[in-house]
């Protein structure tokens, strides 16, 4: 008898230990799609979340390869912040492999950040794919745009907020503190950029265009043909030719796009650079964070465009 | 006295509005002095705006949608953070707007061999041998259910042989349950079966023209499609493992054919992934299907898979992708034995047959656009006695994410013992040599290709 209740016992402190509620301290398990995502989360959710991401900045957030690792990390996970916008589509296909009902579409677990953003370069005429890889909905590379993170930030102290109510305080209070820090390096960033306004420069990719508008530069084209459409011979010829009449002096690579390429069109133009720019926390040495990465693109262009 | 009071009140009530109209007077002066001041600010901002160069040139932008403009001042961002109205979504969805995905998928084959094996009809693709045509144009219709469940709906059509109509047909038609407790999903309805790597992978997204040898020879030209039930389980573990079990009519022809309940095919899957930091990545699986043939004899194949990739730092593509699977069949045939010799089948015996078979293949991609590979395959067959062994070079060329031509050599190698096998219309197909091509095209939506 003795001994059935001491295994008795045994088996409630077991079970009792594995129920959901036994761990009430203990931290939010969340998964960003992006490492701009985790920065922006860690900020935000601070001692009380632990988080992780499906992806390193120098990925093709685009094209990331749906790895069984990626539902490892989603299978424990409370929450899954993504991007959206057709940015991180793929993220579904993780979601269904993990077998986690907590971060499924329409559960409480699963955060888009995109909400109340105003995007660019939304389509306002018929769009197919003889336009290249065009998003529908708008440019979805909005994360790097300082003034848009209060938005963000505010996203996740929502959506972290729904799974731990109790925490949304402390939440808040973090992100107040990020958003004070921020507002200190954006007077920084606005002094920095204000003698470089109006310049013009090229992207590859058009991941800088809310980092550009923000700051008052100029994006006067693209490398790529189209969006996602590797650039063909006479577009180089067209956007050489372009460059030289507008006098512009900078091509803007992502790690992850062909900066030979760049280079070359660089040369051809005279005088001009092609720079890997931080596309995203992580992209480049130095950008580890979310200040860092904005603070690493804006004084690269202020140093180039002077 | 009262006169005195009188007047005074008098007084009091005549000059009030004259100093109240003073005042006011001096109230709109002040006002108008302000506007003025801020109508000069607003000109001067203007000109300022003027001095510099056009906004962005995006085309496509939205009126309205874009941050403020370069010459206002930086929203600050506590202003930014203080309370609102409830976010909206970013854009309003319209009556009408499907609530699901749609895509669809085109593949076109074509293939040129010598004559004696398109008599023989043992060229890769049988019956269509020195012919371009529609394998599988496939529309796929995908999304969730509701917050428990998502469905897809695949249906294909594509020609069967030479000569006949384009059929069409539900190639897949399923649920899956999200939500079930303990890391557990269901799959219900009609699937490509989760049987090793390749088994699973549509035609159009095969990393080669035609499916391996060993799969074809031993699952069908189709690969395992079949109609039941699939638990899997992912088990909250420090590394990843997903195991599978699933029960299904039985209907495949080539390995099974019972296609009841009464007698279901069994499966199962286990799966398992490990990454070598960031750059390689190994996958390896092991996988059973157990059921009976249609002349009731158990039928058993079991399974293994591997599938590396080295992806450098950076890349939009893996550089290396070594992919293979070997197949085991044990299975019991009706054999019929003549005792007496004299050429009539006297007595009917259940042997075991015991076949396996397997391939791997390497592709390099080294540019964005441009991959180029190899597949060896060695095969039994599950039944019959003798073997086969092919070799694919292949190149792989994508204009763009949703276009891709694929050219491709193949030989193949059959033992003598499979003379009877490849020898319609007097002819023999015991080596063949081939060149394929294909065309595939992505219109729409089109989920992500797992590992």
């Amino acid at each position: 008898m003795r001994r059935t209740l001491l295994v008795l016992t045994a088996v409630l402190a077991a079970l009792s230990l594995s129920l959901p509620g036994a761990h009430a301290e203990r931290k939010l398990r969340v998964v960003a799609t992006i490492p701009d995502l985790k920065s922006l989360t860690e900020a935000v959710g601070g001692d009380l979340v632990e988080v992780d991401s499906l992806t390193r900045g120098t990925q093709n957030f685009h094209e990331a390869e749906v790895r069984p690792s990626m539902m490892l990390k989603l299978r424990r996970a409370d929450a899954l912040i993504e991007n959206g916008v057709e940015l991180d589509t793929w993220a579904d296909v993780a979601v269904t492999g993990a077998n986690n009902a907590n971060i499924i579409r329409g559960s409480a677990g699963r955060i888009e950040i995109s909400r109340g953003i105003q995007l660019l370069e939304v389509p306002t005429t018929r769009v197919d794919r003889s336009m290249g890889d065009v998003h529908p909905l708008g440019n979805p590379h909005f994360s790097l745009d300082p003034g848009l993170a209060p938005i963000i930030t505010q996203n996740i102290v929502d959506g972290l907020s729904r799974l731990a109510p109790d925490n949304r305080p402390a939440f808040e209070k973090n992100r107040q503190a990020f958003l004070q820090k921020l507002d200190g390096e954006m007077d920084r960033w606005t002094k920095l950029m204000e003698p470089v306004r109006g310049g013009k420069v090229v992207v590859y990719h058009p991941d800088f265009i809310y980092l550009l508008t923000r700051f008052g530069l100029v994006q006067v084209g693209t490398l790529e043909d189209r969006p996602g459409i590797p650039p063909s011979p006479q577009h180089l010829v067209q956007i050489i030719r372009q460059m030289k009449a507008e006098q512009v002096k900078v091509i803007l690579v992502e790690p992850w796009n062909d900066l030979k390429l760049a280079e070359r069109v660089a040369a051809e133009v005279g005088g001009a650079k092609a720079l890997v720019m931080a596309n995203s926390v992580g992209a480049v040495k130095g950008a580890d964070n979310y200040i860092a990465a904005i603070d690493y693109n804006l004084k690269t262009l202020a140093q180039v465009l002077k | 006295m009262r006169v005195l009071a009188l007047i005074f009140i008098t007084l009091c009530t005549a000059l009030t509005p004259a100093i109240a109209a003073a005042q006011d007077a001096a109230e709109l002066r002040r006002q108008i002095e302000q506007l003025q001041k801020q109508l000069q600010s607003v000109t001067d901002r203007l000109q300022r705006l003027e001095a510099q160069p056009p906004p962005t040139p995006t085309p496509a932008a939205a009126p309205g949608a874009a941050p403020p403009p370069p010459g206002a001042p930086p929203p600050s961002a506590i202003d930014l953070a203080r309370p609102r109205q409830p976010f909206s979504l970013y854009q309003q969805r319209g009556s009408g707007q499907l609530l699901f995905d749609m895509g669809i998928a085109g593949d076109f084959v074509g293939n040129i061999t010598q004559r004696n094996v398109a008599r023989a009809g043992g060229g890769t693709f049988a019956g269509q041998e020195n012919r371009f045509f529609p394998r599988e144009v496939e529309l796929s219709l995908f999304g969730q259910i509701d917050p428990y469940a998502s469905a897809v709906v695949r249906i294909e059509a594509g020609e069967e042989g030479r000569g006949q109509e384009t059929g069409v047909t539900l190639a897949e038609a399923y649920l899956t349950l999200l939500t079930l407790p303990f890391g557990t999903q269901a799959r219900l309805g009609q699937v490509r079966n989760r049987f090793g790597w390749s088994n699973e992978v549509h035609e159009h997204d095969l990393p080669w023209v035609d499916r391996p040898n060993v799969m074809r020879n031993f699952l069908g030209r189709e690969g395992l499609q079949e109609k039941g039930v699939e638990l899997t389980l992912v088990p909250d573990l420090p590394f990843y493992i997903e195991a599978l079990a699933g029960i299904f009519n039985g209907d495949n022809a080539t390995a099974f054919g019972r296609g009841t309940l009464q007698h279901p095919l069994a499966t199962g899957r286990l799966r398992t992934f490990f990454e070598l930091g960031d750059e390689h990545a190994i996958q390896l699986g092991m996988s059973v299907a157990s059921g009976q043939t249609d002349d009731r004899n158990r039928s058993t194949i079991l399974g293994w898979e591997w599938r590396y990739k080295y992806r450098p730092d950076g890349w939009l593509h893996p550089l290396i992708t070594l992919t293979g699977e070997a197949l085991y069949s044990l299975r019991k045939a009706d054999v019929g034995v003549d005792l007496d010799g004299d050429g009539t089948i006297d007595q009917v015996d259940k042997r075991q047959r015991n076949h396996w078979g397997w391939y791997t293949g390497l592709e390099v991609q080294p540019f964005r656009r441009w991959a180029g590979g190899v597949r060896y395959d060695w095969s039994q067959y599950p039944i019959n006695p003798g073997w086969e062994w092919a070799i694919e070079p292949y190149v792989s060329f994508w204009p763009s994410e949703f276009l891709r031509f694929r050219l491709a050599y193949k030989h193949t190698d059959r033992s003598p013992q499979t003379r009877d096998a490849f020898n319609l219309n007097d002819s023999s197909a015991r080596k063949v040599d081939e060149l394929l091509f294909q065309a595939s095209f992505i219109l729409g939506a089109h989920p992500a290709h797992p590992f």
